[in-house]
């Protein structure tokens, strides 16, 4: 394909996803996806392989195409919608509702629209379904194997009104599924008018090219890359169950153009949540890729194609049925993350490492369920400050605003600021922490996954470390993954971590 | 007969544009338009104003005093914020929540440049004061502190600012804590400009809030700087006293414009848009798209029945600004962009620009990378000396080398690398007319395209044709769009409030909506109002904006409405789900003058590939495409085999 039908392509097709995106979060129910965006789309071709991807949670970056394969090994057909949430077939953790379309361009499977969103409410033990403490999959909501969410009718199936059924907070995953469908809608029709431009086999030819484009690319950035094996290890700071730390070992074995990245050595998975399916993991390996490569690649699985990933089943990393996940893929993802970091850090320019926690924090009670992340400190890069009060690594979500947030629930937020002096310091010194006080206004139910509670984030060439973070109820620290009751009144303060410092500080 | 009103026909009425290069005057006087173009003053762009308006006048042959008004459209607002050059000003914020500009929404600057900084807030945390105070959703929790005011204030009189923006928690619906720290301010610092966010901006949402009311502050005083110089020129020169375009399109007075900066941030792309709105409203085109191609970006918007797209805020330089505003889409690609190959071997085009200097190759100014401006060189598009209207002689040969230096790394022949170059830059402006048209729910395929600026009716076929559109109309006055607009504008002002309010309570909403409708009949006396109403389904959290015909019109009418925005947004609306209303919206406007329909002309038509010169701009027909001058000089293409296709 020449250089400019490829770009021009590109661009038609990434404005698809993108519109899709956009259209899901303006016409969806829950601040979970309206205000913070905990959702991303994509396009695949007819072979499952993801072109283009919106760009906005990189935990979602190599968890989709498990998702289309589940659902193509099940046959779908247009005009179908399927949906999937286990995260052993093809989900991540039961929030996050994966819808696939196969999208039909006269009249043959041209490819498959996919939207991901994280869903508020999805049943289970703890309102929000991101209960700390869980110990097996199905105390954290409903599982959903791939099954048709929309029949060959174009109508909704029974399906539905299962999940409605299952959740505490059916109205709003109704608003919100709908807004899921309105983007795979759009998905159809724009496509057509792609494919009405420059005819259904050029758009499939164009699919191909831009997996090889990206693919090239990334290839050429490996090959930068100094040949070599290089390892790291990072500790979870327990699931929930056990205190005990869960070790994650990595080498990345950079070898030409392609890298190797194993997790031999890894624990098995632990009894509580904080286990990732191997979908989650890849992504936390592709995430490190992108920032290690020019970021102008397209997100796509040619760019993945060069990057092998491995991890013993079992482990913590490659967790089978019936693990608990919920943290894994909130928490663990960034952990892992920070040791793909420490490891190919030691040849490529990275920052040191920032907040390496989601702070997940999930209220709820009587009619609702409130879920909300909070970013942090960055580390430092070698050449700059790390940014404060911002998501580092798997998220990017944004925060609920105050006054959205107390017209929605019952709660108060007593205070919101920057945390001070949390980086670690350095020539360059690591971005801030965050701190939020909220105050529960009627008796609730309360769960927080976090790490980082007991060691800070590491700084990098001689920079300090940043401070841990802290979670408080009524000013007493609790543990970093916690589960409790609120009374009206009481206090749940979180203090994020900051990010580590780089290069020795001067003087 | 061009200019409306009785003493517009007798006298002249004159529009000035500021742009980056040039300063344009649009004259009206007698029915007949004369413009005007000098060099933009960076120094102090009043004194280019002032200069464009006496070139006009004498061009006319008319004195100042026979002017009746003069309208201003400016980028004053806009640069500074883009180049941080704003007043030193502080913020008040409620105890707890001081550092919500530095919060932002938490979001990363970069999803994978993980060292890159958002811009710097508006007002750093050391100018930050808080007071204890605390509303919510149903009114006061906290008192507000009278000692911490006073801390507050005595903070901030130490500080060397010269303005302050207060924005308190909850003061969309609460704004006494607000207006009483106001008052403590303005008392005890004269000469400090004081911005609350109760005036600015009353609409939820703490942070965009709290970032637009810094905004307003922070850019007053300068704004205010430049008016007063523009106003004692005026005054010395013997004109009228210069009336500003706002962001929305419509003029406001001096004093007006001076009391918020923010009102008027952007002004220059709203005076293009009206001009283009006014032209087809002319040309009796009801729905339209205009494309105003210059040498760095691209402007677009939508206008359907002569009136422009709106929207409720914007992003400039990493800083949300919430305010009523034309929709105005810009895009970084223009004459300037340089094209490259990437290292997957895909040819891309900006958003690096080469800028008035050194410019594309062809300026000769020592450009050495091919633009896309190169590439219409090279293809014959852009060619004599009258190209660029005479001031820029274009040097095809330095053109044609910076290209093929590009064709060989790509391995292509130079002519289909030229012809690529203008591919994939015209596609970057099609997705911002997508965008506008397509996204909001609006099919561009009946529409006209208006093309102006520089480069607009270079490419606006070509971009037609990638949009579906079969019409491309490029005004005689293209190169003063602007400006023209200025002319041709009314005054206008918004006011907006939430006030969350489901609709099945409706009569709760005739309080808050009878205090905005005052006040707009206070803000332009015997003005025309229209009331719009920002709703959504109870659950939802983003709303769409729907007319409300009459004022205090029946809600069974509004709830109709919104399902069919909504159906016509999302492609489905939920009509036994209850819909609630977040904001009201009421605007007054006072007309302003239509221009005259075109006169045909005498001319056979142009069958494409031609190049049509204007004045100030090349018009570019296409293969397929067929081009008819009307007697104004105006260019009206049509793509061949559509209904109203010109006949050869």
């Amino acid at each position: 394909m020449d250089p400019v039908t490829l770009r021009v392509m590109a661009n038609a097709l990434r404005a698809v996803a993108e519109e899709m995106e956009a259209a899901m979060v303006r016409a969806a129910h829950s601040p979970n996806i309206t205000e913070r965006r905990d959702c991303s789309t994509a396009l695949f071709d007819a072979a499952g392989r993801m072109v283009v991807q919106s760009a906005s949670i990189p935990v979602h970056l190599g968890a989709m195409p498990e998702a289309v394969a589940a659902v193509i090994a099940r046959g779908a057909a247009p005009p179908e919608v399927w949906i999937v949430n286990d995260p052993y077939r093809g989900g991540t953790h039961l929030p996050d509702l994966t819808l696939v379309s196969p999208v039909s361009l006269d009249g043959t499977v041209a490819g498959y629209a996919v939207t991901r969103a994280h869903h508020a409410d999805v049943g289970g033990m703890s309102p929000g379904s991101m209960p700390a403490g869980s110990r097996e999959l199905v105390q954290e909501g409903l599982v959903l194997p791939p099954v048709r969410l929309v029949g060959a009718d174009g109508a909704p199936t029974d399906i539905l009104d299962v999940i409605l059924a299952n959740s505490r907070t059916p109205a709003e995953r109704e608003g919100d599924l709908r807004a899921q469908l309105a983007a795979h809608r759009l998905a159809q029709a724009r496509l057509e008018e792609v494919a009405g431009r420059y005819t259904p086999p050029a758009v499939a030819h164009a699919m191909a090219e831009l997996l090889a484009y990206a693919e090239r690319r990334t290839r050429a950035e490996i090959a930068g890359m100094p040949d070599g094996r290089y390892t790291a290890e990072e500790f979870l700071e327990g699931d929930g169950v056990t205190d005990a730390p869960l070790a994650i070992r990595v080498a990345v074995e950079i070898s030409g153009d392609r890298m190797r990245v194993d997790f031999a050595g890894t624990d098995p998975a632990g009894p509580g949540n904080c286990n990732c399916p191997i979908a989650v993991t890849r992504s936390a390996v592709y995430f490190v890729v992108r920032c290690a490569t020019d970021p102008d690649i397209p997100a796509s699985a040619g760019a993945f194609a060069p990057v092998e990933v491995v991890a013993p089943e079992g482990s913590l990393v490659a967790a089978t049925p019936p693990s608990a996940v919920a943290g894994g893929n909130v928490e663990t993802s960034s952990r892992i993350v920070d040791a793909v970091f420490a490891a190919l850090g030691q040849v490529v320019p990275l920052p040191a490492q920032g907040q390496g926690t989601m702070n997940n924090l999930t209220l709820g009670g009587n009619g609702f369920t409130y879920y909300e992340t909070l970013g942090g400190g960055q580390g430092a890069s070698p050449d700059g400050d790390g940014p404060s009060a911002v998501h580092v690594a798997m998220s990017n979500t944004r925060n609920t605003p105050v006054e959205v947030l107390e017209v929605a629930y019952p709660l108060r937020v007593e205070a919101h600021r920057v945390r001070r002096g949390s980086g670690g310091a350095g020539l360059h010194r690591g971005g801030d922490g965050v701190e939020r006080r909220v105050r529960a206004l009627v008796d609730m139910e309360a769960s927080v996954i976090a790490e980082r509670r007991a060691r800070g984030p590491r700084g990098a060439a001689g920079g300090g470390d940043g401070a841990p973070g802290r979670t408080t109820v009524n000013g007493v620290t609790v543990p970093a993954k916690w589960r409790g009751r609120l009374a009206a009144g009481d206090v749940l303060g979180l203090e994020t971590p900051g990010g580590g410092g780089w290069g020795a500080a001067p003087g | 007969m061009i200019g409306g009103g009785a003493a517009a026909d007798r006298l002249g009425v004159v529009g000035v544009d500021v742009g980056g290069t040039f300063t344009d005057a649009a004259l009206v006087a007698g029915g007949r338009l004369f413009t005007a173009k000098v060099p933009t003053r960076p120094d102090d762009q009043s004194a280019g104003v002032v200069d464009a308006v006496a070139r006009v006048l004498e061009a006319a042959g008319i004195a100042p005093n026979a002017l009746a008004r003069f309208a201003h459209g400016m980028t004053v607002g806009t640069n500074a914020l883009l180049e941080d050059r704003l007043a030193p000003a502080a913020l008040v914020a409620t105890e707890g929540f001081g550092d919500v500009l530095e919060l932002r929404r938490q979001d990363r600057a970069h999803l994978y440049r993980l060292g890159e900084h958002h811009p710097p807030p508006v007002i750093p945390h050391d100018r930050v004061a808080e007071v204890r105070e605390r509303c919510g959703p149903d009114g006061v929790i906290v008192p507000l502190d009278p000692a911490s005011v006073d801390a507050a204030v005595a903070r901030i009189a130490g500080m060397d600012v010269r303005a302050v923006a207060v924005c308190l928690l909850f003061a969309f619906a609460h704004p006494d804590h607000e207006r009483t720290v106001g008052a403590a301010l303005r008392a005890a610092l004269p000469g400090v400009h004081v911005s609350i966010s109760a005036d600015v901006l009353p609409e939820i949402r703490e942070y965009e809030r709290a970032s637009t009311t810094a905004v307003d502050a922070a850019l007053t005083p300068v704004l205010r700087g430049y008016l007063h110089r523009l106003g004692a020129r005026a005054g010395e020169a013997g004109l009228p006293a210069p009336e500003i375009m706002q962001s929305n399109g419509g003029l406001i007075d001096l004093a007006g414009a001076a009391d918020h900066a923010s009102r008027t941030v952007l002004s220059g792309p709203a005076g293009g848009a009206m001009g283009a709105a006014g032209i087809a409203a002319a040309a009796g085109i009801p729905l339209a798209l205009t494309f105003d191609m210059g040498g760095t970006s691209c402007d677009v918007a939508l206008i359907r029945d002569g009136e422009p797209g709106r929207t409720g805020g914007t992003v400039i330089n990493g800083r949300p600004l919430h305010l009523p505003m034309l929709d105005v889409v810009t895009v970084s690609a223009g004459g300037g962009s340089i094209a490259w190959a990437d290292s997957g071997g895909a040819l891309r085009v900006g958003p690096r620009s080469a800028g008035a200097r050194p410019g594309p190759a062809a300026y000769g100014h020592g450009g050495t990378e091919p633009t896309v401006t190169d590439a219409n060189v090279v293809l014959g598009r852009l060619a004599g000396a009258g190209a660029l209207g005479g001031a820029i002689r274009l040097d095809a040969g330095l053109a044609e080398a910076a290209v093929a230096r590009l064709a060989g790394q790509l391995g292509m022949e130079v002519a289909a690398c030229a012809e690529g170059i203008i591919r994939v830059a015209n596609q970057e402006m099609a997705r911002a007319l997508r965008l506008v048209s397509v996204e909001r729910g609006i099919d561009p395929r009946g529409g006209a395209v208006i093309a102006f600026g520089g480069a607009g009716p270079l490419h606006a076929c070509e971009v037609a044709d990638d949009i579906g559109a079969a019409r491309v109309l490029a005004p005689a006055a293209a190169g003063v769009l602007a400006a023209l607009g200025l002319v041709t504008a009314g005054e206008r002002r918004d006011r907006t409030r939430t006030v969350l309010v489901p609709l099945a309570e409706a009569a709760r909403l005739h309080g808050p909506l009878a205090e905005l409708v005052a006040g707009a009949r206070a803000d332009l006396p015997g003005a025309t109002l229209t009331v719009a109403a920002d709703c959504r389904y109870v659950g939802q959290r983003h709303a769409l904006t729907v007319d409300w015909v009459e004022e205090g019109a029946d809600p069974a009418a509004l709830a109709a409405a919104f399902h069919a925005a909504h159906e016509r947004r999302y492609g489905e609306a939920v009509p036994g789900h209850p819909v609630e209303v977040i904001t009201l919206r009421v605007a007054a406007a006072r007309p302003g003058s239509p221009l005259p329909p075109p006169v045909p002309g005498a001319e056979a038509p142009l069958c494409g590939p031609v190049a049509i010169p204007m004045d100030g701009a090349t018009c570019w027909v296409p293969a397929g495409w067929t081009a008819v001058r009307d007697a104004g000089g105006s260019v009206d293409v049509r793509r061949d085999g559509t209904e109203g296709a010109w006949t050869p």
